[in-house]
């Protein structure tokens, strides 16, 4: 799940520069979007999953709109206060359950056919979003974003439409965090602003796409899966809070050793070491 | 809430049902209140952020963190917060130092330090939350010292004196901010390497200790402000990203880097918070704040006090 | 081919431009002479649409460019270079160029297309060997050509050089001044040029525009504008009667 998610946030984050902190709030828009499908409207997760990618493609043309204008450090300011005030709103709107959380029926299967679904499901997207994020990085629009990461203005007198560029890799992210989240909601079963809005997960996404590698279709791939398993790993046998602290020190080790990501780094010490 | 008026006193106002004069006054008041301590929390963020480039998210934490020290301190030592508030300010700034040494400084020499400082500091501020949560649990605590349960009253009016005394320090501790940046020697080398590093550096100021100086300082005023906090709210790890967006909007509404300038933003706020929680439902103020928030960062992202 | 008229851009209290008229003919090489600080690359900047102007008209083809942005102009003919050279640094050589093609006025879509049209711009500046360094380890005479190559590659009808002949040694200089040449000659675009080198403009300038603190002091031929005393003064400073 976290590949797919983190390589979608790779799109804008690796690709463009733009580094958003609220990512999560599309993956929650999806999980919210099949909340409330489920509980509301008993329509089956499948068919509303591409509906929750929707959502969050709209909520990000909206707010892309006025948010992609800034620059970097504001930009991710505001992405951050996106998903906090998401968070905070739907902490008081009764129609997705406000602090309670939405409770719903998943779909009758047993339990391990239930987690075999998801499994599958996720490997699907999982697949599905890497493969749509390797066509990106080597087509036009790659390269466009490319321009973008390092010299805005340059880009611009080059014909880059740089807004409408900017945009597109933003809804398109947005699009496929919001379809993994309308997936993730079918799984749990159960949302609450606190726990679909983590910024824990946001954190993890930045971790994985730095410390994979966040320019390339492989950084965050290898970074996610490689994160996953200690994640579980640490969670199994240590403690929840512990893991998170043990991210957010990676995240700092990370960004000051290793910008580039945990490869570049590798060949580094090593083409030391022969030297 | 019906106030009836002094005796002999003609009520040029008609109470709109359960809207009095006094009771917009109150909320005024405290929003006030309420809006200098935030500036206090903001302004050793914005200081960081204009003079070395750093983008603290991890600030707010801090605050919680000197919250969570003052409680400790009041609870197993009885130590009056305000008599412990200097002793916890030295404390954070050394805390702050070591952050500095160890997370921040490593930062300053990356390419684009804004947005590396950004992450990095993300980092920590995850790190430190959850420290606190497996260290002290992750309930709600409320700092309360004797006094703070009760009200002053001028005239009609009654302020809270939790939140007068939160403002009380927020007040000494921006005029000792500005004093250090304005008076001393010292603090006048930090504005000098803010307004031009190089210059600075020619003139013999060691960038260095004017960096670690910096940090210890607006980590030291997180702290106070922590403890300012503490006095009108909750405060529990988690709240950190709550308190993180207050200080957004206090420095991006104030301008970066200018104390007066978080100051006046912070009083703007807290004006605009006491109004609309007179005469509107709670989650409107927040939309309110939000909405200004926006509407400065895409017409006037310098802020509107900057100097 | 591009025309201002009356253009005046203010930064706060400092008026960078004030009335500038000028015009660039088609197929000619025009140069942009002033002492420093006048305005010469905010002019650019204008004309770009990096900065807006205040007032004032720019026209560019017929079209009014007045206001509009960067990337339209550029769709619509104008590339330029920059003063303090940028390539985009953690490109490859290559890749710098194929970017401009991609998003240029030759409407290249395909990657393998675009390399390819890429790899003849970068032989048009003799830049071959370079083709897969990142851009950053060029050496400077190369960086600029390598801005150069990016401009071009977009396709323009005009472009806008900002002080390309700075820091060149003197054969540099001739091979840039024959470059210059080339780019008029062979692709047919119409140049417009900032420059300090004397050498450089009375090298390839058929018109030359002075300006001073914004505004325009005199235009003509290298040689009126060498003789003009107000040109001379603002290089040189009054002459003192003794």
């Amino acid at each position: 799940m976290y590949v797919a998610l983190t390589e979608s946030w790779n799109l804008l984050g690796g690709y463009a520069g733009y580094v958003s902190l609220g990512h999560i709030a599309f993956f929650a828009t999806g999980a919210y979007t099949t909340a409330v499908c489920m509980s509301r409207y008993g329509i089956s997760p499948f068919a509303t999953f591409l509906l929750g990618g929707v959502f969050a493609g709209i909520l990000a043309a909206l707010v892309g709109f006025p948010v992609l204008r800034l620059r970097g450090a504001y930009f991710t300011i505001s992405s951050l206060l996106l998903a906090v005030v998401m968070q905070l709103a739907f902490l008081n709107w009764e129609f997705v359950g406000s602090s309670t959380g939405l409770w719903y029926k998943p779909v009758p299967v047993s339990i391990v056919a239930n987690r075999t679904i998801f499994y599958e499901a996720m490997l699907l997207l999982a697949i599905a979003v890497t493969l749509v994020a390797r066509r990106v990085e080597r087509s036009r629009f790659g390269m466009g974003l490319a321009a973008i990461r390092e010299d805005e203005d340059v880009a611009k007198t080059m014909g880059i439409n740089t807004p409408w560029l900017k945009m597109k890799a933003f809804i398109l992210g947005a699009f496929l965090a919001g379809a993994v989240g309308g997936i993730y909601g079918y799984y749990m079963s159960y949302v609450h602003p606190d726990i679909t809005f983590s910024m824990n997960a946001s954190l993890l996404i930045l971790l994985m796409a730095f410390f994979g590698g966040c320019g390339t279709w492989s950084g965050p791939l290898l970074g996610a899966v490689a994160l996953s398993l200690v994640n579980q790993l640490i969670v199994t046998f240590i403690g929840a809070e512990i893991s998170r602290i043990f991210y957010g020190l990676l995240l700092v080790v990370v960004i000051i050793f290793m910008p580039d990501g945990v490869l570049p780094y590798m060949r580094g010490l090593l083409a030391a070491k022969d030297a | 809430m019906e106030r009836a008026t002094k005796p002999g006193r003609v009520s040029r106002f008609r109470p709109r049902g359960l809207i009095g004069m006094s009771y917009i006054l109150e909320s005024i008041i405290s929003g006030l209140l309420l809006g200098l301590i935030y500036a206090l929390l903001s302004v050793g963020f914005g200081l960081t952020w204009g003079t070395m480039k750093i983008l603290n998210i991890a600030h707010a934490v801090f605050a919680v963190l000197g919250a969570f020290l003052a409680y400790w301190i009041f609870v197993k030592v009885k130590l009056d917060p305000i008599l412990s508030l200097p002793f916890l300010a030295a404390l954070m700034f050394l805390i702050g130092a070591v952050v500095y040494k160890l997370a921040v400084r490593p930062v300053t020499r990356a390419k684009d330090v804004v947005m590396a400082s950004m992450v990095a500091t993300f980092g920590v501020a995850t790190v430190v939350e959850n420290l606190m949560s497996y260290f002290w649990r992750p309930d709600p605590r409320v700092l309360k010292p004797v006094y703070s349960g009760s009200s002053l009253f001028i005239g009609d009016i009654s302020i809270s004196v939790g939140p007068l005394i939160g403002c009380a320090i927020s007040l000494c501790s921006i005029a000792l901010i500005y004093w250090f940046l304005h008076r001393t020697y010292t603090g006048k080398g930090v504005q000098a390497t803010w307004q031009n590093p190089t210059g600075a550096a020619l003139a013999g100021i060691n960038p260095e200790r004017v960096s670690l100086i910096t940090f210890g300082l607006s980590i030291a005023s997180a702290g106070a402000a922590g403890v300012a906090m503490a006095m009108v709210y909750a405060f529990y790890p988690a709240v950190q990203s709550v308190w993180t967006l207050f200080v957004f909007l206090v420095t991006i509404v104030g301008g970066v880097g200018s104390v007066i300038g978080s100051a006046l933003a912070g009083l703007l706020i807290g004006f605009i918070i006491g109004v609309s929680a007179a005469f509107l439902p709670f989650v409107w103020t927040n939309v309110i704040l939000f909405a200004l928030l926006l509407i400065v960062l895409l017409f006037k992202p310098e802020g509107l006090f900057a100097t | 081919m591009l025309e201002g008229v009356r253009v005046s851009r203010k930064f706060g209290g400092l008026r960078a431009l004030t009335d500038l008229d000028f015009a660039v003919e088609k197929g000619r090489i025009v140069g942009l002479i002033g002492p420093n600080g006048s305005g010469k690359t905010t002019l650019f900047n204008v004309i770009t649409g990096l900065y807006p102007a205040d007032s004032g008209r720019i026209i560019f083809k017929g079209r009014e460019i007045t206001g509009s942005k960067p990337y339209e102009i550029a769709r619509l003919g104008i590339a330029r270079t920059f003063q303090i050279v940028r390539p985009l640094m953690g490109l490859s050589v290559l890749d710098n160029v194929t970017a401009a093609v991609l998003y240029g006025r030759e409407n290249i879509k395909s990657m393998a297309k675009g390399r390819e049209r890429a790899e003849e711009h970068l032989k048009f500046l003799r830049l071959e060997e370079w083709r897969d360094a990142p851009a950053q380890h060029l050496p400077a005479a190369d960086k600029k050509r390598l801005e150069v190559a990016r401009a071009l590659a977009t396709h323009p009808d005009l472009l806008l050089l900002d002080e390309v002949f700075s820091g060149l040694n003197d054969k540099e200089i001739e091979e840039s001044i024959r470059l210059v040449f080339r780019i008029r000659d062979e692709l047919g675009v119409t140049v417009f040029l900032i420059e300090h080198v004397m050498k450089a403009i009375m090298g390839t300038c058929e018109k030359i525009c002075v300006i001073q603190y914004g505004v325009k002091l005199a235009e003509g031929t290298p040689e009126e504008v060498s003789r003009n005393p107000a040109v001379i003064e603002a290089y040189l400073g009054k002459k003192k009667s003794c």
